[in-house]
């Protein structure tokens, strides 16, 4: 694993909100880095920093201090029109709420991110076709969001974030708003992508079954990393019942609360 | 905490969904009252007055008026209530009755409503000199300004406002009640589920819409005959449907085919355009309709009343070529030549010859015209040169046929016609070699004239002579060298006793000034209304739309489209939900103004150019503000 490249890297990353007297610092000096092909969990309770990370790291919003590198691209210094580009051409996103055009099919939710630029229709079709074909939605490409479930709801938006071969894909709680069974199956199929496509995938989550699908899992506390897992040679359930341990040492949501 | 504390908060906080039913209340109040108190104005009156056709003309746009803020006001509240329908579910979700909501919203209805009524009175009172001086300056009456407080204009408007705000009221208690909870909440993410159009239905309807225009453009141009009302309803009827079946079937047709066509690979711009439109097309189909046929109503009434206006001194010359002319009686000619003299006001004058023959078509003229024997007034081409109104001839055998009354009906006869003169004694025949417009002599009589040369002129009258003792007519027509001097002059013209008969351009000028002036008036303020009506309900619409497209744009651009290349799409959007009824209205309105041009002697291009124009550019306004919006939102979303 040591001859993989960097994919992602942010050093001493500092993000603050309010204003003059009433500053809150969510994240505080955090060092990160995701490798090529690594799937990625970040876990944390409540008010940790999770999303916030993911926001920075996404570009779509901006640190208080520190760098951050994508693919070798230093983004920190970008401005808001190439910050654009570079989320078209580099990054993938799955919302928690799916965030699919209720006036666009499938298919065409699923083509919009290579809609604007030289992607050929030939070579758009057949990624498509491929995409469709791993993530199982085939049959689905000419219906509407409206006619179809929230796990296939999901899976569409998975295969809009993969359509433009991104660098990396950031999910955030891409569970969260489905039942285990559509849950389990979307993250094995994400699981399935990151191995076949050697796709790097950053997930948020707070649902230690969701982040049992990971190659290594990073717990946040208090806008600083906590603790990471490696999951290794172990099984899922295994690796599942690590991250449960950590999990509670750590004081998840529900801990806290007893 | 009483319900009107909860009134006054929920006002405070939710002033920016409420600026705009507020800013459409207030405009209909002040354009209402603008109206009334030019109604109730006493100069305005006693000119309307002096008109039958222009007092009720100015009954008929107060209805007119009324009837479009009504519906603009109704309209406004139905958006504004489909805005908050969130908010009044929230509250039956507390535990708020029905009966407790509606009150509510009726409070704050009848806050707003009054509100807006003094606000609009206020602002109705500052501008309504304004719109009377402008009035008095179209009609050409100088003079003192006499608007007073008009207290009858005031309870006028409160009594039509107050009973608007009770049906809006109305319907908003019909709004709370018919809604369940679960529909309160769904409101938002409301559209259409795009259906695959039934293929041969949907062709043969959408082909028909378009038939049914076409029909109706054709039928336009044919309608001059006795079924003359029969076919504008005809047209009338088709055109509309036919609009309707475009917006309803066609367009979404056309659209479903270019989406099928594209197989997935919509394209940003189409995914923000073509997409939401197909989404939305049965719920945009009736307020295109209306919109594009209002558009065509106003840009045609509006083109009318402007080409009247504009074109009068032309038309009213073509009616009265000469400035003054007196028939027949030698002594009032010499009274008139004396006056104008005595005045110091140069003058040409020239004595023109006329004989009154009786006269036989070859054949009928016109399915309108249904006769073929004629009054004609033969003279001579040289005379009427002299007198001031050259017109060309070329045969030396034919004549050129003037009558401005008729000349809307003789313009299609095919030339060269026959015509036999005196059929029974003289049985004289020349040809009619063209048809002009105007009339060569003033209207001092409805009879149709025949200009032919000098020689052929001094033929007839020999010839008529013979058979006939002759009673030869004569006319003076005067013309004046200053034009500035015409009032002057036409004073004068008026102290002379003839019983002759007396026709001047002047008075004719002057009284269709005033009614093409207050026509004109009348015109523009409803088309003001009008386009400010329907420009506001799209821009209304399209808030509502991009309020409810903020989440896509939020998306869009976390996805890394950027805010110009987002707007690329919206404004294809609005090309296409402003620009097509526009179009459409304008092409309606081209083919109404077409049909009725046989109004207009002279050529209208240019004011109907002009009346277009100012029309879009007002209209252009609301789609800048409209693309406004939408970047505001787009740049907010992320």
């Amino acid at each position: 694993m040591s001859q993989k490249t960097t994919m992602l890297e942010a050093v001493s990353i500092r993000k603050s909100f309010g204003t003059r007297g009433q500053v809150q610092q969510v994240l505080k000096g955090l060092d990160f880095r995701v490798l090529e092909g690594e799937f990625v969990g970040i876990m944390g309770p409540s008010g940790a920093g999770k999303t916030t990370l993911l926001n920075v790291l996404a570009t779509i919003d901006r640190t208080t201090e520190g760098s951050i590198k994508i693919n070798g691209t230093d983004i920190s210094s970008m401005n808001n029109r190439k910050l654009s580009q570079f989320r078209r051409d580099q990054l993938g996103f799955i919302f928690q709420d799916y965030n699919l055009l209720d006036t666009l099919t499938v298919k065409e939710n699923i083509l919009l991110p290579i809609s604007v630029g030289n992607v050929k229709r030939v070579v758009a079709e057949d990624r498509f076709k491929s995409i469709a074909r791993t993530l199982g939605i085939t049959e689905l490409a000419n219906k509407y969001p409206s006619e179809i479930s929230g796990g296939q709801k999901q899976r569409t938006s998975a295969a809009r974030a993969l359509i433009n071969e991104p660098s990396i894909v950031f999910a955030d709680e891409p569970t969260g708003a489905l039942d285990s069974k559509s849950a389990s199956s979307l993250l094995g199929t994400l699981a399935k992508v990151n191995e076949e496509r050697d796709v790097t995938i950053m997930m948020v989550t707070h649902d230690p079954v969701a982040s049992s699908y990971c190659n290594r899992v990073v717990f946040l506390k208090d806008g600083t990393i906590y603790s990471e897992l490696y999951r290794g040679e172990q099984t899922r359930q295994q690796f599942f019942q690590e991250i449960l341990k950590v999990q509670g040492i750590l004081g998840g949501d529900s801990v806290d609360a007893l | 905490m009483t319900l009107f504390d909860l009134v006054v908060r929920s006002m405070r906080k939710n002033l920016k969904h409420y600026y705009l039913y507020f800013f459409a209340l207030i405009l209909s109040v002040v354009l209402y009252f603008v109206f009334a108190s030019l109604q109730h104005d006493t100069t305005v009156m006693e000119r309307t007055a002096a008109s039958f056709n222009m007092s009720s003309a100015f009954k008929v746009a107060g209805i007119l008026l009324l009837f479009i803020s009504g519906v603009f006001v109704l309209y406004a509240n139905s958006i504004f209530l489909k805005r908050r329908s969130r908010e009044v579910g929230l509250y039956q979700l507390i535990g708020l009755s029905k009966f407790t909501v509606t009150r509510m919203l009726v409070t704050e209805n009848f806050l707003l409503g009054t509100g807006a009524l003094a606000i609009g009175i206020g602002i109705g009172l500052l501008v309504s000199r304004v719109f009377l001086l402008l009035l008095m300056k179209l009609v050409g009456i100088d003079g003192v300004l006499t608007l007073s407080f008009s207290g009858a204009a005031i309870l006028q408007t409160i009594v039509v406002f107050v009973v608007l705000l009770a049906l809006t009221s109305l319907q908003m208690a019909f709004a709370v009640k018919r809604n369940t909870l679960l529909e309160l909440f769904k409101v938002d993410q409301s559209g259409e589920r795009i259906k695959k159009p039934k293929t041969v239905i949907s062709s043969v309807l959408g082909i028909l819409g378009m038939v049914l225009i076409g029909f109706g453009y054709w039928l336009s141009g044919h309608m001059l005959n006795s079924l003359l009302l029969y076919n504008m309803l005809a047209v009338l009827g088709s055109v509309i449907l036919g609009t309707y079946l475009l917006f309803r079937v066609t367009i979404g047709w056309v659209l479903y085919q270019i989406r099928v066509s594209k197989n997935g690979h919509l394209g940003l711009s189409n995914s923000l355009s073509l997409a939401p439109l197909m989404h939305r097309m049965k719920a945009n189909a009736n307020s295109l309709t209306i919109i594009t046929v209002l558009s065509a109503m106003t840009l045609t009434m509006l083109a009318a009343a402007y080409s009247s206006f504009y074109s009068n001194e032309k038309e009213t010359r073509l009616v009265e070529p000469f400035d003054y002319m007196i028939e027949g009686d030698t002594t009032a000619t010499d009274q008139f030549r004396k006056a104008l003299d005595n005045a110091g006001i140069k003058y040409h004058a020239s004595t023109i010859e006329a004989l009154q023959l009786d006269g036989d078509y070859e054949k009928e003229l016109n399915p309108m015209l249904p006769y073929k024997d004629l009054q004609i007034r033969i003279v001579s081409e040289r005379q009427l040169s002299e007198a001031g109104l050259p017109i060309e001839i070329k045969g030396s055998n034919s004549g050129v046929f003037l009558d401005g009354g008729i000349y809307w009906m003789l313009k299609s006869v095919e030339v060269p016609l026959n015509l036999t003169l005196e059929p029974k004694r003289l049985n004289k025949t020349i040809s009619v070699e063209r048809f002009a417009e105007g009339n060569a002599f003033n209207m001092i009589d409805y009879t149709s004239t025949l200009v032919v040369n000098e020689e052929l002129f001094q033929e007839i009258k020999s010839e008529y002579k013979i058979h006939e003792e002759t009673q030869l007519n004569h006319a003076t027509a005067f013309n004046l060298q200053n034009e500035g001097q015409l009032e002057e002059a036409t004073g004068l013209y008026k102290d002379i006793e003839s019983p002759g008969k007396k026709s001047d351009y002047y008075t004719q000028y002057r009284n269709t000034l005033q009614s093409s002036g207050m026509l004109i008036f009348i015109a523009g303020f409803l088309g003001l209304v009008f386009l400010i009506s329907t420009g506001s309900i799209l821009y209304f619409k399209q808030m509502t739309e991009a309020e409810q497209e903020k989440a896509s744009y939020t998306t869009l651009r976390q996805l890394g489209f950027s805010v110009q290349e987002i707007m690329k799409g919206v404004i294809k959007k609005q090309v296409f939900v402003f620009g097509l009824p526009l179009a459409i209205g304008l092409l309606h309105s081209i083919f109404a103004l077409k049909s009725a041009s046989f109004i207009f002697m002279s050529d209208v291009t240019v004011p109907t150019v002009i009346a277009m124009s100012v029309y879009i550019a007002i209209y252009l306004i609301f789609a800048f503000l409209t693309v406004g919006y939408y970047r505001k939102t787009i740049k907010a979303a992320l």
